[in-house]
């Protein structure tokens, strides 16, 4: 970049940070769908079927034999991928010229990201997902 | 106890960049090395183990450019936005190629069968959390990727976007780390 650009004034969007939450929260909803999709379909043969249909679009769902197939794990990537567009393109149509506090994000985007992780870890999360599912 | 004053002498740039080559012909060569495994299923884990590790050098490289960016240092944006997409593009093609290859891992007598069988937490605990996070830094890459192409180049001036591309690369290869170390692990307990 040429020093002349850096004393510019910024852009009209440069101005908002309202778009750089939505790009972010949007991934993180996609996580989480993939998480809620994970521990639904493990529940049950019937919700597993569930969630495996949702995939069926993506080559090698399905399939039996040594080569095998992705299985439910194309359904879980295919609501977390809705997720993921819908939400993004949601909330940048709705921030777009808003200005939200990145710093007091950064620390709900990493927090949610490590609570997020740790509920793909089956001997911390399967306790809570047996909990929830019994109140149903 | 301090080594020293650091220059960017011929010598170092000629040794640092060897240095660099040398691990990355020698890291391909981990992965690279699947092509010639005697299994039905070697080209397809050949091509994942060098999208993932190709992703994961990229990946570490760009930390490199993440430090400067969360520092509020300058940094050549334009360069740093070719990477990132490059870092992007190297992710979905693990992913994919991951999908590819876990047909084989959940196939009849495949490994999935095998660990379940003999070590079923690798599976259970292990498999079930790697093929999640492993999807991670491919979303994560892509955010921070099109942020620097919407803000353009005068984004250098805003320190709270840059700091925040910054870290959200930094989390993108936490989870590259996370997954190919875990993908080693399975890899090395039963092969495709």
């Amino acid at each position: 970049m040429k020093p002349d650009q850096l004393q510019q004034p910024s852009t009209e969007r440069t101005a908002y940070t309202g778009p750089a939450v939505a790009a972010s929260l949007s991934v993180l909803l996609a996580f989480f769908t993939l998480m809620v999709s994970h521990h639904i379909s493990r529940l049950s043969p019937g919700l597993d079927n569930m969630v495996h249909s949702f995939g069926y679009w993506i080559p090698g769902s399905q399939g039996s034999g040594p080569d095998g197939s992705i299985g439910s794990y194309t359904g879980k990537e295919t609501l977390a991928l809705f997720v993921w567009f819908v939400s993004w393109l949601l909330f940048h149509v709705l921030w777009r010229k808003q200005n939200l506090s990145l710093s007091a994000w950064t620390k709900v985007f990493i927090a949610a990201l490590g609570l997020i992780t740790l509920g793909f870890f089956h001997p911390l999360s399967d306790p809570i997902v047996l909990f929830i599912a019994a109140l149903f | 106890m301090s080594a020293g004053q650091y220059t960017h002498d011929n010598f170092t740039k000629i040794l640092i960049r060897s240095q660099i080559l040398i691990a990355l012909l020698l890291l391909l060569t981990l992965v690279a090395a699947d092509f010639w495994f005697p299994s039905a299923y070697s080209l397809k884990a050949g091509i994942h183990g060098v999208s993932a590790i190709l992703a994961v050098l990229v990946g570490t490289f760009l930390t490199h450019r993440a430090f400067p960016l969360i520092k509020g240092m300058k940094v050549n944006l334009e360069s740093l936005r070719r990477w990132l997409l490059a870092a992007t593009l190297l992710n979905l093609a693990g992913a994919i190629s991951g999908n590819w290859i876990y047909m084989r891992y959940r196939g009849q007598d495949g490994p999935r069968d095998w660990i379940l069988a003999h070590r079923p937490l690798f599976h259970n605990v292990l498999m079930e959390f790697k093929e999640f996070i492993s999807l991670f830094p491919f979303p994560l890459m892509l955010s921070a990727t099109v942020l620097l192409y919407y803000y353009g180049l005068p984004m250098q001036i805003r320190r709270d976007l840059c700091k925040f591309v910054g870290i959200t690369i930094l989390v993108s290869w936490s989870f590259l780390m996370l997954g190919f170390v875990v993908g080693l692990i399975l890899a090395k307990l039963r092969f495709v």
